[in-house]
């Protein structure tokens, strides 16, 4: 699946990298703590996430992620696209809630991004 | 640009990049009539091991602690440092180009030189060899933001640096409470490594783990500094604060164990995983804190075997 | 969309471990939630939404007494601290741990019926 699939089942819009939506996306997460996605997730994963702020961009770049995705229509401020833009993250919102959203991406064939737990 | 052209732009880098560009400026100097005792002081206050000798800006000689120590053992009576200085000092011109340096600190195995300069002959800086580099990078930096095309060539021209058994050296401070801000030297960090040749697994961790290091000093101290050192075969990474400290260390490494306020949970912080964390991206962790004085981690990331520990 | 389905099918389909309020998984499951920022939870889960997170802390039974939700799923291999328990005991709210992360436990929930907000 690309991310113009992932956009598509979400009823999402790209708000950074939108050029980027041939990428690849074969696994994902959800997560709103930075620790835990930095700790399991392989890299070149979707995270979904409730949380706005420039840290989640910085973890996306630190754990070589290949796009985040915000829930519920959450939006970051300006900045944190920008910062997004400069770093080559692809950013979507989708109206949907965490819940509704990983369980659609699932059922369309979407792995997790985890490697097991503890 | 072609891969000819950006090879070739790295090296006139190189040669661009005089000493005086990369040089201290702020150098801590006595003068031929400074009594000994008191350059022992300095000493001591400022931990630096030597420092050039200037009347009115001339360089005389330079001092150092050996000279020091041997006055010490001499039992001798108190005297100006002119009597104790090495009056033939090696210097460098501030508009030599930086590489040459590079050369004599080589030939000559110096690990530091007094820079001058070339017309007056006055003192204006110092430079050793990790400022040359440090200089470099910064310049690359600027200069090559999309080089990835290109690590190879960059990588075997800092492979030439590396070969002279040089390490290069990063130094960062990082700013308590700066929410917004956090990331920035992880992110840094990670950009250099890249931009060395480092093994992408391997940036991973070492940017996972500082960036770990990080929030912790913006979330628990005032602030701290972050010093990385790649070695031929290794990273050190050395995270130091003047923070808080941990009470108890093995509380603190154990996974979910957090004293995060609600704030910072609600940041995406907290979780008690970033020490874990840390020790899981490293091949060497050491975490030591005294309350209330401060919080040293270090950190060691090997270069060779390092590719097991994470799948990628 | 108003599912059926009870915590007790959850718990054997998914082969879920329960930690507290054992005797209290007949509760019909309206929907999932899935955060790890309690604010957010309160905001906006609904009545009997089955709760999905990585929050250990105590926290959590308040707030899912407070909006009386279902039952609290905790993911990834995270054990609930003993206080934690022993508030759920007292508040009678389930608590269920799983080694899976959010994104498959919600997307096998997701296979089961149960959904999200849209
Ligand atoms: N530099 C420090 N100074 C003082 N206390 C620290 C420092 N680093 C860590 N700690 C203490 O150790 C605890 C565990 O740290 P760790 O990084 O593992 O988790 P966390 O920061 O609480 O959560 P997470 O890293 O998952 O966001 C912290 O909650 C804090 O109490
Ligand atoms: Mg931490």
């Amino acid at each position: 699946m690309t991310l113009e699939d992932v956009r598509k089942i979400l009823d999402a819009e790209f708000i950074a990298c939108g050029e980027l939506l041939h990428r690849d996306v074969k696994t994902a997460c959800g997560s709103d703590l930075m620790s835990d996605v930095l700790a399991f997730v392989k890299p070149e994963g979707l995270l979904l996430t409730g949380l706005t702020n420039p840290q989640v961009v910085r973890t996306a770049e630190m754990a070589d992620l290949g796009a985040v995705c915000f829930v519920r229509g959450k939006k970051p401020d300006k900045q944190t696209i920008k910062l997004a833009e400069a770093k080559n993250i692809p950013m979507l919102t989708t109206p949907l809630s965490m819940f509704e959203s990983c369980g659609r991406l699932y059922r369309d064939g979407v792995v997790s991004c985890f490697e097991c737990g503890k | 640009m072609t891969a000819e052209n950006k090879i070739s732009k790295v090296q006139e880098l190189v040669y661009e990049i005089r000493v005086g560009d990369v040089m201290k400026k702020n150098v801590i100097t006595v003068g031929p009539q400074d009594r000994m005792s008191e350059f022992g002081k300095i000493l001591r206050e400022k931990r630096i091991s030597g420092t050039p000798v200037v009347d009115q800006g001339r360089l005389m000689g330079v001092i150092s602690i050996d000279d020091f120590i041997r006055w010490l053992a001499e039992r001798q009576e108190d005297c100006p440092v002119e009597r104790k200085m090495t009056k033939n000092v090696r210097t460098l011109y501030a508009d030599e180009p930086a590489v040459q340096a590079v050369n004599k600190f080589d030939q000559l195995g110096f690990g530091r030189f007094v820079v001058i300069d070339r017309r007056d002959e006055k003192l204006v800086g110092i430079i050793t060899k990790g400022d040359i580099i440090e200089g470099l990078l910064k310049k690359l930096e600027v200069d090559y933001y999309d080089e990835q095309t290109n690590h190879r060539t960059i990588q075997s021209f800092f492979d030439d640096v590396l070969a002279d058994k040089a390490a290069l050296f990063f130094q960062y401070s990082v700013t308590g409470h700066d929410f917004n801000k956090a990331g920035e030297t992880a992110s840094r960090i990670k950009t250099t490594l890249k931009r060395l040749g480092i093994a992408p697994q391997i940036v991973r961790r070492v940017a996972i783990a500082t960036y770990e290091a990080e929030m912790n000093l913006i979330i628990y101290t005032e602030g701290g500094e972050i010093r990385v050192r790649v070695e031929p075969h290794k990273i050190l990474v050395r995270v130091e604060d003047s923070g808080p400290g941990i009470p108890d260390i093995e509380k603190a490494l154990q996974p979910g164990y957090s004293t995060a306020p609600e704030w910072v949970r609600e940041l995406g912080f907290g979780a008690g995983m970033g020490l874990q964390n840390i020790r899981k991206c490293t091949s060497k962790m050491g975490l030591m804190s005294v309350v209330g004085k401060g919080t040293q981690l270090r950190m060691n990331i090997s270069l060779d075997d390092g590719v097991a520990s994470e799948t990628n | 969309m108003g599912s059926q389905v009870k915590l007790t099918e959850l718990v054997r389909g998914l082969k879920l471990s329960v930690r507290s309020a054992d005797g209290d998984l007949e509760r019909e499951v309206t929907g999932g939630y899935a955060s790890d920022l309690l604010s957010d939870v309160l905001a906006n889960s609904e009545p009997g939404n089955l709760w999905i997170t990585l929050q250990i802390h105590k926290n959590i039974v308040a707030v899912a007494s407070m909006k009386d939700l279902a039952g609290i799923i905790l993911v990834n291999g995270r054990e609930p601290e003993q206080d934690t328990i022993e508030k759920a005991e007292a508040e009678n709210i389930a608590i269920m741990v799983t080694e899976m992360p959010t994104f498959e436990l919600v997307g096998r929930l997701y296979g089961l019926g149960i959904t999200g907000t849209k």
